[in-house]
């Protein structure tokens, strides 16, 4: 009989198969659910909170779809995700009228308490409303210019703005910041403590650790400098700043693991602690 | 061209230039310039944000009128978004309840039920795929590869209360294994930061600098 | 079966193996006793120290910079601190520049108030004991906003009470009155903090970020930009253990423990199978 099976009707029931079984195993996982979650959080025993035992309820199973894609995507992952992003949506609206489209703009315009302060409102309102609104025309494929003036504002003002910022935090503070110990060290007080171990442990170290930092930022921000191509000396020092560079992003993988697993951690104290009520020890 | 370039890239420069200088100018008319365009830069900030939530719902639009590949998922996003604006903008009427002896905002509830745990758990799910990817992929292949590795097991374990109960086992001091994660962060991955910091700095100072002067006009759009 | 067609069949397997691992290596733990002694790290107690050293009715700006999906290990933190400020009479003002963050920033503050009446035996009520702001748009620019005019930023507080002559925020009209402050971030914003804030208003600065952006926070820490910080999930622990009050945090550390250990074991045996894959090979085709 096996002879006049052919390898796609092997495939075939075999995935014909497969589906049963994963739809069985669905159903059952279903039942569980609404079981366990009713025996833990039943939200009509008395005294109960029905809209917050409904909504563990909800959350664990949202969050138990979530993991199924571990498993395989599916159309059930599919929908949560795509409510999800609605659910964002729905909410940033809400929060935006509320906070401010509301208060910063309808309110003072259109609810004012007393006409001066509605004049006032208008003198400070008017230009930033319209630019706001020529902003909107960015939908429009012919309109769409008019929102270049919003933008040129915004965009102007940001700039410009960020120039000092950036140069006295990012720049002068951090290489003052870089300069220091070593500045300490070599400084008066510094020389005045030398010869004492004291020095040598809070003084010394750190200074050599900043002519560490030093060499590998300097290493570093010339790896990067890619306008000059990087032979005999330079290919030495771009080598070194890989060095750094590398130890960085080891360090860095090393955290990404510890933030990613936290996640971890968090959703499954939910589900242990919050839906299945087991008391943590 | 006058109308939809030049006036624009003069309103970038004149504006630019009034932010540049407010910070070195101690005027009282200084400070309420800053006052004034902060203000002028919230209110277009929250409808640049309205822009951002329109595109997404026109993109999920499209996607179900022109009955592109999975279209039918894309239902459960307006679902959820007319939902949560529905109990959001009616809070005194269908969007509150009564729960027991509380009233619930069901705005509050679709927040706390249904956006914290989805967010949660679609992060949570990387932890499984990096354990896997660095089972697969994390190979010491050469120097760098190697220190990337040592340095990443270090500062793994030392960040772990674990790494001080073996450090006063196999050492004696509790605190060795967690000072040398210590060291590597505040060394060599200092110094790395700070070079990244430094260029990142630059570049934005020298991208400011070609948008005030009308050389970057990316922002203003196509057409130009 | 594959979500990636033509994998071989052992990958398929040692992915489900080690997703059961991890499984097991972050539900196990739970069932034991989570204590740890572990030494809370000198940029914790460096932020501990200074809120122990702001007197009653001093205030602290919290920033939310983070949505749900961070809540994991940055809401056990923003707990911490605001606990820490209702114990020493400390008022926490409470913002947010993003819409997402709203709700999260909204429960830590009712979480907190309440934890406040049950640990201190002290009924937090907003307005007078803590504010929470809510949210306006504009980030960097809401903030150099607030270096000099912070109620004329926020006029009405989440609820829609009057900032102006509000009880919590006596003495304070602008960022520079602020004694310190915390931004508790999942985003860049750290960074922009410091430079449009911080710096700007001469004021102290703390920051609590997730652990993935930890590392980006040393050359800020080392110039004195930031007077400390808590990283992740352990930053919240330390700070649960400087504070003597049993958090998320610290019941985390076991399952954080057990995970790295389990990774650590992970990337060291691939590695090991590939060095002897080499060795017996005579240095080629080495195995992945």
């Amino acid at each position: 009989m096996t002879d006049d099976l052919q390898p796609d009707d092997i495939r075939i029931a075999d995935k014909a198969a497969r589906q049963a079984i994963e739809m069985g195993v669905l159903v059952l996982l279903i039942v569980v659910f609404f079981v366990v979650s009713f025996m833990r959080q039943n939200p009509f025993a008395e005294g109960a909170n029905p809209a917050k035992a409904i909504g563990i309820i909800v959350a664990a199973g949202l969050t138990i779809i979530m993991y199924s894609f571990l498993y395989r995507d599916n159309p059930l992952f599919k929908i949560v995700e795509n409510l999800y992003v609605g659910v964002t949506l729905g909410y940033n609206v809400v929060i935006s009228w509320r906070q401010f489209l509301r208060p910063l703009v309808y309110q003072p315009l259109f609810e004012p308490p007393t006409a001066e302060a509605f004049w006032n409102s208008l003198a400070h309102l008017f230009v930033p409303v319209i630019l706001g609104i020529l902003l909107l025309a960015r939908i429009s494929r012919k309109h769409g210019w008019v929102s270049r003036y919003s933008y040129a504002l915004m965009i102007g003002w940001g700039a410009g703005v960020a120039i000092p910022l950036f140069t006295n935090s990012y720049i002068l503070e951090q290489l003052t910041a870089a300069v220091k110990p070593i500045q300490e060290a070599v400084g008066p007080r510094g020389l005045a403590a030398a010869n004492s171990w004291e020095w040598a442990l809070y003084v010394a170290a750190p200074m050599f650790g900043a002519v560490l930092a030093m060499i590998g930022t300097f290493t570093v921000l010339f790896y990067f400098f890619f306008s000059v191509e990087h032979k005999k000396v330079g290919a030495v020092i771009s080598k070194v700043g890989i060095w750094f560079l590398m130890v960085s992003f080891g360090a860095s993988f090393g955290y990404t693991v510890m933030g990613r697993l936290s996640l971890l951690i968090g959703r499954v104290q939910f589900l242990l602690h919050d839906w299945l009520q087991i008391p943590q020890q | 061209m006058i109308f939809k370039r030049t006036i624009p890239l003069l309103i970038v420069l004149g504006i630019g230039l009034l932010g540049f200088m407010q910070d070195y100018v101690p005027h009282p008319w200084s400070a309420s310039l800053v006052d004034e365009m902060t203000t002028w830069s919230l209110i277009l900030g929250g409808f640049a944000a309205l822009l951002g939530l329109y595109s997404l719902l026109h993109m999920h639009w499209s996607r179900m009128r022109r009955k592109m590949s999975g279209w039918g998922y894309s239902a459960f996003v307006f679902i959820g978004a007319i939902g949560m604006m529905a109990v959001g903008f009616f809070s005194d009427s269908i969007g509150t309840v009564t729960s027991g002896t509380e009233r619930v905002s069901l705005y509050d509830w679709g927040y706390d039920y249904i956006y914290i745990p989805c967010a949660a758990t679609v992060f949570s799910l990387l932890a499984f795929y990096m354990a896997s990817a660095a089972f697969r992929t994390f190979r010491a292949r050469n120097l760098a590869a190697g220190l990337l590795l040592v340095a990443a097991i270090i500062v793994m374990f030392g960040r772990v209360p674990l790494s001080e109960t073996v450090s006063e086992w196999l050492l004696g001091d509790r605190q060795i294994i967690p000072n040398m994660a210590k060291a590597i962060m505040d060394y060599p991955n200092l110094a790395a930061k700070r070079g990244i910091l430094l260029g990142i700095a630059l570049g934005v100072i020298s991208q400011s600098l070609r948008i005030l002067l009308g050389i970057e006009r990316s922002y203003l759009g196509g057409g130009d | 079966m594959s979500q990636i067609r033509n994998l071989p069949k052992h990958y398929e397997l040692a992915r489900r193996i080690i997703y059961v691992l991890i499984a097991l290596a972050v539900i196990l733990p739970y069932f034991f006793n989570p204590k740890q002694e572990f030494k809370p790290a000198i940029e914790v107690e460096n932020i501990y120290k200074k809120i122990e050293s702001i007197k009653p009715g001093g205030h602290v700006l919290i920033s939310i910079d983070y949505d749900p999906a961070s809540e994991a290990e940055l809401y056990p933190m923003t707990l911490a601190i605001m606990r820490h400020c209702f114990k020493k009479g400390v008022i926490p003002v409470v913002m947010t520049p993003w819409p997402a963050s709203v709700g999260i920033a909204r429960l830590g503050c009712d979480e907190a108030a309440n934890d406040a009446n049950t640990m201190f035996q002290k009924k937090m009520v907003s307005g007078k004991d803590y504010v929470f702001l809510g949210f306006r748009p504009g980030f960097s620019q809401l903030i150099l906003k607030m270096v000099n005019n912070l109620k004329g930023s926020f006029d009405k507080d989440y609820y829609g009470q009057p900032t102006q002559g509000m009880k919590a925020l006596e003495g304070v009209n602008s960022l520079k009155e602020i004694d310190l402050l915390v931004d508790i971030a999942a985003v860049g914003s750290v960074e922009v903090w410091i430079a449009y804030g911080a710096d700007k208003a001469g004021i102290p600065m703390a920051a609590g970020t997730t652990a993935v952006m930890t590392p980006d926070l040393y050359p800020f820490y080392q110039s004195n930009q930031l007077m400390g910080f808590l990283g992740g999930l352990r930053g919240a622990a330390d700070y649960e253990k400087l504070l003597k009050i049993s958090g998320r945090g610290e019941r985390g550390m076991l399952a954080q423990s057990a995970t790295h250990v389990l990774i650590i074991l992970l990337i060291l045996g691939a590695n090991i199978r590939l060095f002897f894959g080499r060795f017996f090979a005579g240095g080629k085709g080495a195995s992945r």
